[in-house]
Formats: structure tokens, C-alpha cells, sequence
């Protein structure tokens, strides 16, 4: 019985470190469902899976903007039409519907997904490939369970408060533009639109808190009118800040205006708000009081069950993209690739200007004012491709802000209350109005104000950088 | 308390899907204060405790532990089984480290049979009582972690927790409630690689350990959501009988594996983790601390660990004395865990009654969290550490 002399006996740490693994896998083994290296396969069809979702927005997208006017005006109607408008009318709510279910389809497997790779597990994997059907089954089930409204509650506005929120998110959709020109509604005053739209959602949570007769909906319900309405003032200001050195609310202009250079850099501070402000308006982590689990059970939707709750959930996934859609529009160019530096070359310079190089190459076969035809549909400037390859970048932008929100979901604690509104009413406030004030200064001093806004925005930055990767190791308690 | 039979004024809350406060706690309600009923089934009452709780707002005005949801009647179940039928028994006490339940029971028989454990058995046992320990505070910070709102530490804690159960799952044959420890000694011999493996599993712990560090106490949002909370004044902890790194926590240095060693713990070389804080994080830089005492423990113990001798001596008839009782405790990772047992001179205990750590320290609940927010009152509750098997038995 040596047992520590022993050193050719199995490598312990070996046996023991991947248990959980281990076991697993054995009884997947068991049943069938595991037959190669799980990790490889799943990468090779993780990739295929959101491929195909992501196709599934892109050609929602394409449908929505090219292919149906297309359509319509090869019918004989004219743009400018009656009818036009009210087919139009008529389906552009069911494909930006689409789009949303879509897009929050594809956020709840990323979720998914990406929270189970950090945290050492496999997340769904039975369902399609590397389990990118999991979240459609969740959904039919959710849509197939009874429609049950508990006693004693507000009948009325527990019906309605689902709804106002769904309806919050559905409708930042209109104002987004994908690409040039597509957008389904090009409102001139975009941001106050997008404010006003986005305050909806704030009413449903109380509402839906209040209605419901349950103590901690209601603690629920009142936390999150608190945090929304607070820090609807900072992530306000941040937009405004964009829309003085733009000069424009219209979010279309405010992308072409970043044509040369994205509005993070001289926008620093409103950029690095809008992240902070845009996690509180999403109830995610650092900031989910209305919902946290371990105190208040599911908060404001403790009492909903079936498709209302879905409709929270479907609101709440499909916001988690349309808030890093926003700061794509806003801070990171919105449909421009990231720029390149061109040295002069004409080519490289097209290439950064926007022009795609499939424009380019077909560039001869297209003059001013030909007839349309389905090859001019495809090639033509805005044309279908085009306006593709534009809107790649942009879904690609807000996937980068899905991730960067999801990566803090996955690390970061709770706060307090008092620690919220602390947070909201003695730091970000006050930022955001000298983000506003140096906006303003950079827009008619451009060399001074962007000087001091990088650097004031850079100290800022520093500063988070040295909190949230190198605190305090001890604490004088 | 006032117990006064009346209907609180905000009846149309208390009427609803949330149950009416019953009995004693019928108090003239205040028309700011809301009764919650936190419990028994909730996500962070770490089983089914019960904590009628008033607030105002966001502010706790009184919090009320009701428990016996899980009273299963362990001490009279011990009364009418034999002495060694009894041990699973206490396995099922504190079931998330339920190998160091067994040892109280096992100490005060050896005392009153008279019985001299061989050495072997004691480091056996004094290196799985420490594993277990770290087990356990792996839980707690998993569970606490989830109680704060973060989801990640939980499943990083548990992946390591599972590695200690597989070593005591080679050695004993179950994974939680292994009825290991036995009168005399241990049951049956360890695994021949058991103390490699723990070893190994040491040296992983070791490299992981700051991480852990990293994600909890050293995080800032951590720091903010503990530092000052849940403030347990020494005078009160002594008064209420708290015991463990919840005592540790508050300033005092009360150990029972340094006061009243047992096993191999008089040949080993540790301090006691004392912080000064009396607050949630204080509690919880204890419990990390002992990580490493833990280490250090089961480290020596293996190097002195005697490689031959027996596991169990020769028993007498496991039928102590009429009239004869000891009272031992052991220092498990919750506190201050006790058996009294009284002997009528048959095979079975007269009298075998518990005193768990949790159940102190579930007292002292109202002391921290009254006049605190409501979210700290959830810190504070899951910075004691309690486990409701043990608090009913």
C-alpha cells in the first residue's frame, strides 16, 4: 500500500479534473446522442446553425426593402401610389414582426449558447443542429400552453401590459435604417422617436408589476419604473449629444455623417453612457433588480404564464438587439465597413467610401436613369446586393454589441437599489451633460473639442478599466 | 412583538395569491409596512425556511424565520434504532457536508465505550472532515454568488465540488450521506488512490482559488454589496450562540479544532481565520481563508499520515453504561456542531439531542437584517450560510 511513493500510478489530477465531463458524456454515449467530439462538431454546426438564422434576418431584411417594392412596381404600380402604400403599409409590420422574432430568436440561442461556454456547460444540443432549434420548440410551447389570468388581478391592464411592452421594442424597429434607405420609416425627428418609443416599455413593467396582485410584482414593478425613468435621462442625453454634433435627428443622416469617422471617438463619453444607460434599459445583469430571481422570484412577470410571458421575453431579447442596433446607428458608423486607411489609391478609397466591389466591377453596365431591370435591381447603387452587403455590417455591429452586453451578463454581480440610482444620479447624469456641453464644443471647435473629449473620455475609460480588472485587493473594513 | 388578533390594514395584499401571516405574527399592521412571505418556497432561502418579512418600501422593518419544513424527527428516530444505525441518521442533518455530521456522534461513544481510535483512522478521517469542509464552502459560494445575481461562480464552484464527492465517493460509496465514520474509527478502508487523488485535486484547487477570489471577494460590485451589511455585533453573536466563520466573522476567534481538538487536529499546524468586520464580507473572507487553512491541514495530514496500523480496533458490546452521557462537538464548516447523548445501558440511546450551528445562527437573522434593504436582507441571509436540514433535523 505505497500510496504517495507510488508515481506511476494513474495520473490523478487527469482523472479527477473533468468529472462532470466525464459522466456526461458517458451517458450521452449511452443513448445515442454523442457520437464524435462534441466540441468540434458543435463548433462546425454552431456556425451552420446561425448561419441559416442569420440568413433567415438578412433575407427578412431583403424582402422587406428590395424585393416587395421590386415586386410591386414590376406589377405596374407606381411608388407614389395609392395602392402601393397600402400593400406596403400593410406588410411592412408583418416582415419587421418577422425580423424581431427572428432577430430575438437568434439572441436567445446566442444567450444560450455563449453563458453555457463560459460557464463550462454544453447548453442546448438535441434540437437541430448543435441545438439551434431548442429556442423554436421553447416558443411553440410557450405559444401552446393555456392563456390563464390569475384571480384578483387588473384584468385589463395584465392584458394590456405585455402588449405595451411588445410594442415598445417592435416599435424602435421602424426607425432603424439597415442600409441606405432601408428603413421602413425615415422619420426627420428619429431620436426623439426612438426616446419616446423606448419610454412605452417602462409603462408596461409598472403596469404589469401593479396589476398582477402579487407583492413582488409590485416591488418589481416599482423597481423598474425607478431604474427605467432614471436612466432614460442619461442615455437621452447621450443621443442628444449625437444629434447636436450630427445636426440632425434623422438617424439616416446621423449614419452618413460618420462616414469618415464613427462617432465613438468624438463622442466618447456619450458612447461609453449610452453602454452603461442601454444595459439598466435592458434589465440585464449588473442592473436586473425588476426581475432579480433570488429576491423577487421573476418580479414584474412573476404572475405571467403562457404567451404573455413570452411576449416579455420575446420584448426583452428582441431589445437586447435593438439597443446595440442603436449604438451601432448612433457611435459605430451604422452601415459602414470600418474604415480603412486608403493612402490615396482611387480603388481603396471607393472601397472606403462605400461603394462595395461588386458595385465596382459592374460599375460599366449601369447608367443614370436605365430602365429597371432585375439585373440593375441587383447591381445598381442601393441596389439589392448592395444594400446587403451594407446591412451585413450593420447586423454585424450589433452582434458585437449583443456579445459585449452578454459578457457582462455573464460575470458581473448585482446592485443594490440605492447603489443604482446612485450610480444613475451622481455619475452618469452629470457625464452626460459635459458629454453634452464638449458635443456641442467639438461641433464648432472641431480640433480642440474632439482633443479634449478624447482625453476627458479616455481618463473615464482608464478609470472603468482599473475598476472592473484590477480592484481592490483588500478592503478596510 | 405585540400579538395582538387583528387584520392587518393592507388586507386586499394579504388576501391574494401571497398567504395570509398566520398566528403570532397577526400583528397591528402599519399602513406603510407590507408583510412578504419570503419562503418556504423562494429561490434564495436555501431550502424551505420561511421568513416573514415587513417592508416599507425597500426597507425591512422585521424579519421573522419560521422553519420546521423539513422536520423530520432525527433525535426520537435515534432513540429507538441502535448505536450504529444512528449515524446515517446525522449524515442527514447538514447534507452538504454530511461526513462531518457523523463525527460528534462517533467521538461521544468512543468516550463513553472507552475506546482509544487508532491513529490511521484518526488522519482518515481529519483529512475527509477538512475536504468536506472545503466542499461545503464551495456550495455556499455558489449559492451566495446566485443569491448577489451572478449565475457563473455557481456553476465554476460546483464543477470543483464535484471532483471532493468523486474522492469520497471512491472511498465511501456515496457521494453526500456516506456513513463513513464509524465508533472506533472509519468503516472500511480508503481507496489506494485516495490520497493521491487528493493531492491532485489540491493542486487544481490551488490554481482556481484566485480565481474564485477574483469573480467574489476581490470583485468591486461584491465589495459593494457586502462591505458594512449585515453588521453582527460580537455581544449579540456570543449571545445568540453563533458559532463558525459567521463567529470568525464578527472578531472572535472560537474554534473548536484549536479549543477542543479532536482526532489528529493536536499534531497539525493552522491558525484560525479571524476577520474584524462583523459585516457579510468579513463572513465571507473567513470562509475563503479557511480555503487555504484547509489546504494546509489536509497537506500536513497526509505527510504525517502512518501508512500501516488498523482502521477500527477491537469494539466492546456497543452498549454504554446506564446513566452515563457525554456531551461532544465538533468544529464543522457551519460552526459549532454538538451530540448529548445519554445512555440507559441498553443498545440504544436514551436521549441523543443535536445542537446545529445554523439553528444559532438563524436567530441572529433579525438582529442583521431589520432596518436594511430588502436586497441585503438577501445578502445578509445567504452570508450566514445556514442549511435547513440541519436547523429542523
Amino acid at each position: 500500500m505505497s500510496i504517495i511513493e507510488n508515481k506511476e500510478a494513474r495520473l490523478p489530477l487527469e482523472r479527477v479534473s473533468v468529472p462532470t465531463d466525464k459522466h456526461y458524456r458517458m451517458r450521452m454515449k449511452q443513448h445515442g446522442l454523442l457520437n464524435s467530439n462534441p466540441r468540434k462538431s458543435g463548433i462546425l454546426a454552431a456556425i451552420v446553425g446561425y448561419g441559416l438564422l442569420f440568413g433567415a434576418a438578412h433575407g427578412v431584411l431583403i424582402l422587406a426593402f428590395q424585393v416587395i417594392p421590386w415586386g410591386l412596381v414590376s406589377l405596374g404600380l407606381e411608388k407614389t401610389s395609392f395602392w402601393y402604400n397600402v400593400i406596403y403599409g400593410l406588410l411592412a409590420p408583418v416582415l419587421a414582426f418577422l425580423f424581431v422574432a427572428v432577430v430575438a430568436l437568434i439572441n436567445i440561442l446566442m444567450l444560450r449558447k455563449y453563458l453555457a461556454k463560459v460557464q463550462n456547460r454544453y447548453g442546448p444540443l438535441h434540437n437541430g443542429p448543435s441545438g439551434s432549434l431548442q429556442t423554436v420548440y421553447d416558443a411553440l410551447k410557450l405559444v401552446s400552453k393555456e392563456d390563464y389570468t390569475p384571480k384578483m388581478v387588473e384584468e385589463t391592464i395584465f392584458t394590456l401590459a405585455p402588449v405595451l411592452v411588445f410594442v415598445s421594442a417592435f416599435l424602435l424597429m421602424a426607425v432603424i435604417p439597415f442600409a441606405p434607405g432601408w428603413v421602413f420609416a425615415n422619420v426627420e425627428a428619429g431620436a426623439i422617436f426612438i426616446i419616446a418609443a423606448g419610454t412605452i416599455g417602462g409603462y408596461g413593467v409598472l403596469l404589469a408589476g401593479w396589476s398582477m396582485n402579487n407583492k413582488y410584482g409590485l416591488m418589481g414593478g416599482l423597481r423598474a419604473a425607478a431604474q427605467l425613468v432614471s436612466y432614460e435621462v442619461p442615455l437621452s442625453i447621450s443621443l442628444l449629444s449625437v444629434c447636436v454634433y450630427a445636426g440632425s435627428m434623422n438617424l439616416s443622416k446621423i449614419v452618413e455623417a460618420q462616414q469618415s469617422l464613427w462617432f465613438a471617438i468624438p463622442l466618447f463619453i456619450p458612447f461609453v453612457i449610452y453602454l452603461i444607460a442601454g444595459l439598466a434599459e435592458l434589465k440585464m445583469t449588473p442592473f436586473d433588480l425588476p426581475e432579480a430571481e433570488s429576491e423577487l422570484v421573476a418580479g414584474f412577470n412573476t404572475e405571467y404564464g403562457g404567451m404573455r410571458f413570452g411576449f416579455f421575453f420575446v420584448a426583452e431579447f428582441a431589445e437586447l438587439y435593438l439597443l446595440p442596433a442603436l449604438l451601432a446607428v448612433f457611435f459605430l458608423g451604422g452601415w459602414y465597413p470600418p474604415s480603412i486607411p486608403t493612402f490615396g489609391i482611387p480603388f481603396l478609397t471607393d472601397m472606403a467610401g462605400g461603394s462595395s466591389t461588386l458595385q465596382l466591377m459592374f460599375k460599366a453596365n449601369i447608367a443614370e436613369g436605365e430602365v429597371m431591370t432585375w439585373w440593375n435591381t441587383l447591381f445598381q447603387p442601393g441596389g439589392l446586393l448592395v444594400g446587403a452587403q451594407y446591412s451585413f455590417w450593420f447586423l454585424l455591429k450589433g452582434a458585437a454589441g449583443v456579445y459585449f452586453y452578454m459578457w457582462i451578463r455573464a460575470t458581473l454581480p448585482r446592485f443594490r437599489d440605492d447603489q443604482l440610482m446612485e450610480l444613475c444620479w451622481k455619475g452618469l447624469i452629470p457625464l452626460s451633460l459635459i458629454g453634452l456641453i464638449l458635443a456641442a464644443f467639438s461641433r464648432l471647435m472641431p480640433a480642440v473639442g474632439i482633443t479634449i473629449s478624447v482625453l476627458v473620455g479616455g481618463t473615464f475609460l482608464v478609470m472603468i478599466i482599473r475598476g472592473a480588472f484590477f480592484p481592490a485587493k483588500q478592503v478596510k473594513a | 412583538m405585540t400579538a395582538v388578533a387583528e387584520q392587518p390594514n393592507n388586507a386586499r395584499n394579504t388576501s391574494g395569491s401571497v398567504m395570509n401571516p398566520t398566528t403570532v405574527e397577526r400583528v397591528a399592521g402599519r399602513s406603510d409596512e407590507m408583510l412578504l412571505n419570503l419562503g418556504p418556497q423562494h429561490p434564495a432561502t436555501h431550502g424551505v425556511l420561511r421568513v416573514l418579512m415587513g417592508v416599507d418600501g425597500e426597507r425591512v422593518t422585521r424579519a421573522i424565520p419560521h422553519i420546521g419544513y423539513l422536520h423530520r424527527n432525527h433525535e426520537k428516530l435515534e432513540e429507538v434504532r441502535t448505536y450504529p444505525q444512528c449515524i446515517p441518521y446525522t449524515d442527514r442533518m447538514d447534507y452538504v457536508s454530511g461526513m462531518q455530521n457523523e463525527l460528534p456522534l462517533c467521538l461521544a461513544v468512543e468516550e463513553m465505550l472507552g475506546v482509544e481510535v487508532p491513529e490511521r483512522a484518526k488522519y482518515i478521517r481529519t483529512i475527509l472532515f477538512e475536504l468536506s469542509r472545503i466542499a461545503s464552502h464551495m456550495v455556499w459560494i455558489g449559492t451566495y454568488m446566485l443569491d448577489l445575481g451572478a449565475i457563473t461562480p455557481f456553476l465554476y464552484a460546483f464543477r470543483d465540488r464535484e471532483m471532493i464527492l468523486d474522492i469520497i465517493e471512491e472511498t465511501a460509496g456515496a457521494r453526500l450521506l456516506p456513513n463513513y465514520f464509524t465508533y472506533g474509527g472509519v468503516r472500511r478502508d480508503h481507496h489506494p488512490q485516495m490520497l493521491e487523488d487528493i493531492l491532485g485535486f489540491l493542486k487544481w484547487f490551488e490554481k482556481k482559488l484566485p480565481e474564485y477570489e477574483a469573480l467574489t471577494i476581490d470583485a468591486p460590485v461584491f465589495q459593494a454589496r457586502t462591505v458594512g451589511v449585515g453588521v453582527l455585533d460580537p455581544q449579540v453573536a456570543l449571545n445568540h450562540g453563533v458559532t463558525g466563520p459567521n463567529l470568525r466573522g464578527s472578531g472572535i476567534g472560537w474554534d473548536l479544532r484549536k479549543d477542543d481538538p479532536y482526532d489528529a487536529y493536536p499534531n497539525l499546524d493552522f491558525e484560525v481565520c479571524v476577520e474584524y468586520g462583523c459585516d457579510a464580507y468579513s463572513r465571507s473572507r473567513a470562509r475563503f481563508r479557511e480555503f487555504r487553512e484547509s489546504i494546509k491541514i489536509i497537506r500536513q495530514a497526509i505527510a504525517q499520515y502512518p501508512k500501516t496500523g488498523p482502521i477500527v480496533p477491537k469494539l466492546p458490546r456497543l452498549k454504554p453504561v446506564a446513566g452515563m452521557e457525554r456531551y461532544r462537538a465538533v468544529e464543522i464548516s457551519r460552526g459549532h456542531l454538538g451530540v448529548h447523548i445519554v445512555a440507559d445501558g441498553s443498545e440504544k440511546p436514551w436521549r441523543s439531542k443535536h445542537r446545529s450551528p445554523s439553528f444559532c445562527t438563524l436567530q441572529a437573522l433579525p438582529d442583521m437584517a431589520v432596518g436594511s434593504k430588502f436586497s441585503d436582507a438577501i445578502a445578509i441571509l445567504g452570508s450566514i450560510d445556514i442549511v435547513l436540514g440541519e436547523i429542523d433535523r
